[in-house]
């Protein structure tokens, strides 16, 4: 092969023009046709969606190869690939990244519902040649990503504790990366969702949101354990309420279900999600979006890729052992003596405070040990192990990550302000601050009234 | 952009929703295709080496007579391998795709002519990249780039004349490939 790389093309993969395929029948006839997509694969390979079964299909199959010119919009160098056909892929990573991708061009060019991916062609590169062509001045060289994913990685060495670690990863994304809008979700293996635990730059954080695996471009990363990337937004990939919609007019849901919504941009132009993971296991996404399209290209997924890599690694170093605990007592949370009424929903673990809806799940059953045990013992310090051995709690051993539980619901109390929080006051340990009495209900979806079950 | 409406025959696919179909002809092709292939719009090319590997060029506009015969303009130097494979009189596709609604179609023949391109060509060229510069502008692609996509160097042209002897309809979706019936 020449010395051209295609690691080094890879802005023209990026659809802004499109490519040009040919192909040739048994009969050493050809066939030409525009496309919109080239994807990157690795040094070797690239995929081209597979959309319609056509003339370029059937000479793939019976002659498998092809040429492809590509073009970089920015300096208009173009080459020429010749490839050769080695299989198609209907499912996986790759398929539903080039899929999200795909989703976005069509949108783009007015086409959604006309292109749909029914598969990744994946072809072996086996030369890339310059195509001699009037070409532009190269723009401007956009700052390098190296030094920045190094200066983010040192700061993140810092951290001790999980709360801490992620908001400065989503600080470090608009310092080093001047990304403005980021989040960061946990993985709840049971339920196969994603639940918000951190977020930067919205006007709602947006905490305890909730996206289900495959849902959105978040779910599809998590469920895949692949970035998917979004260069011109879809209305395939969004957040809001016409899943809702869907579910209920199909009868999977009988009535709208208390959520938060999800807080991120109006109008994205772009969107990139990486799986926050140790080896196979997904334990959470970094979401980041903007406003312009084509915010966001190869480089950055890699370099965010590594990002995200590294903060699995680092998720796995703090999980928190307790320490002994001192026999200070700590200092007393203020008594503003503002009553509360917990409400807890048995079916969905929701809980209520005041009539309004705070969390749901594990960490709406976490809440409710918490003022179960301190209605009826007055205790307001717990440790994250007895949460974790709790057998009514549920907590999966490996896969679940408690402390994300734990900043969740700290979050979420902070927010609305209504007499409950949560401090942190060694590690792997934490103390419930009321500040006023607390009723606690019970509903166990009977449809009858709440039973009270604590006054204090 | 508007949604590109599903074509229900490839004959409607082409046409011209605004003009009644004419029923003229140059050869294989009707009035609206003619018109289509010389308004300014993207010219994409493919021949086949001797290994019987495809090869895909790039042109810059087309004139076709009122036999049907079609003469598209390209650069040698973008592309020698296509040129060396039709100099051995191997088969030709062209391509022709407007840029604003990537309404297309193909044509093939088995072997193509290569001419120098005449000085009545030069104004046309000219014309049809300059046409074709503004749809790319009016498809947000940045001037610059548009520019530069529709600049050629005028000493390096050449021209391949060929008569087709069929052609598809080449719109993206399902109705892509359909022949377009004479």
């Amino acid at each position: 092969m020449s010395g051209i790389r295609i690691e080094n093309l890879r802005r023209s993969l990026e659809g802004v023009v499109a490519s040009v395929l040919a192909t040739a029948d048994g009969d050493g006839m050809p066939n030409v046709s525009m496309i919109s997509q080239v994807h990157y694969v690795d040094p070797d390979h690239v995929a081209l969606s597979y959309q319609f079964f056509n003339k370029t299909r059937r000479n793939l199959l019976l002659t498998r190869t092809a040429c492809v010119l590509i073009s970089d919009p920015a300096t208009l160098a173009s080459h020429r690939l010749e490839l050769e056909f080695v299989e198609t892929q209907t499912s996986g990573p790759l398929f539903e990244s080039m899929k999200a991708k795909l989703a976005g061009i069509a949108s783009h060019h007015g086409m959604e519902g006309v292109f749909r991916l029914l598969g990744a062609d994946i072809f072996v590169i086996r030369s890339i040649e310059e195509v001699p062509f009037l070409a532009l001045l190269p723009p401007p060289p956009e700052p390098p990503l190296l030094p920045a994913v190094r200066q983010c990685v040192a700061e993140l060495d810092t951290c001790s504790d999980l709360d801490a670690l992620l908001d400065l990863a989503l600080e470090c994304l608009e310092r080093h990366f001047g990304i403005g809008h980021s989040m960061i979700l946990m993985v709840d293996a049971r339920e196969r969702r994603l639940y918000t635990v951190a977020s930067r730059g919205y006007v709602k954080s947006g905490v305890g949101f909730e996206a289900a695996f495959g849902e959105g471009v978040i779910g599809v990363a998590a469920m895949e354990n692949t970035p998917i990337r979004i260069g011109h937004m879809t209305s395939d990939y969004r957040y809001g309420a016409a899943l809702v919609d869907t579910a209920q007019r199909a009868g999977l849901l009988s009535t709208r279900p208390v959520e938060i919504a999800f807080p991120g941009l109006p109008s994205p132009g772009s969107q990139i999600a990486l799986p926050i993971a140790v080896g196979k296991s997904v334990s959470g996404i970094l979401f980041a979006e903007d406003e312009n399209v084509m915010r966001f290209g190869y480089d950055d997924e890699d370099a965010l890729a590594v990002l995200a890599g590294y903060l699995g690694a680092m998720i796995e170093l703090l999980r928190e052992d307790e320490e002994e605990l001192s026999d200070e007592p700590g200092p007393a949370g203020k008594r503003t003596g503002k009553s509360i009424t917990a409400r807890l929903h048995q079916a969905d673990q929701s809980i209520f405070l005041n009539h309004s809806y705070l969390i749901k799940g594990v960490a709406g059953a976490i809440l409710w040990k918490l003022l179960r045990e301190y209605t009826s013992t007055g205790r307001t310090e717990f440790s994250n192990r007895e949460l974790r051995l709790d057998p009514g709690l549920r907590l999966p051993a490996h896969s679940e990550n408690l402390e994300a539980r734990l900043i969740l619901l700290r979050k979420r109390l902070e927010e609305r302000q209504s007499g409950l929080g949560i401090e942190k006051i060694a590690r792997g340990r934490f103390r419930l601050v009321v500040e006023g009495p607390v009723t606690l209900e019970e509903f166990d979806g009977s449809g009858s009234s709440g039973t009270p079950v604590a006054n204090i | 952009m508007d949604k590109v409406p599903l074509p229900e025959t490839p004959q409607r696919d082409l046409a011209d929703p605004k003009t009644p179909p004419s029923l003229a002809r140059q050869g294989l092709l009707t009035a609206e295709l003619v018109a289509l292939a010389q308004g300014g719009v993207s010219v994409i090319l493919a021949s086949c080496c001797a290994d019987g590997k495809p090869i895909a060029g790039i042109g810059v506009g087309a004139r076709i007579d009122t036999a049907g015969t079609i003469r598209v303009f390209l650069t040698r130097q973008a592309n020698l391998r296509l040129l060396e494979a039709l100099e051995a009189g191997r088969a030709i596709a062209v391509t022709f795709s407007r840029a604003r609604d990537h309404v297309s179609f193909q044509v093939k023949a088995n072997g193509a002519t290569i001419l120098l391109a005449s000085p009545d060509d030069t104004p046309e060229i000219a014309r049809q990249s300059a046409v074709f510069r503004d749809e790319l502008i009016g498809i947000n692609l940045p001037r610059h780039v548009a520019e530069g996509f529709t600049t050629y160097d005028p000493n390096d042209l050449l021209a391949i004349e060929f008569t087709p002897d069929r052609a598809y309809v080449q719109t993206p979706g399902p109705g892509a490939g359909s022949p377009l019936s004479p």
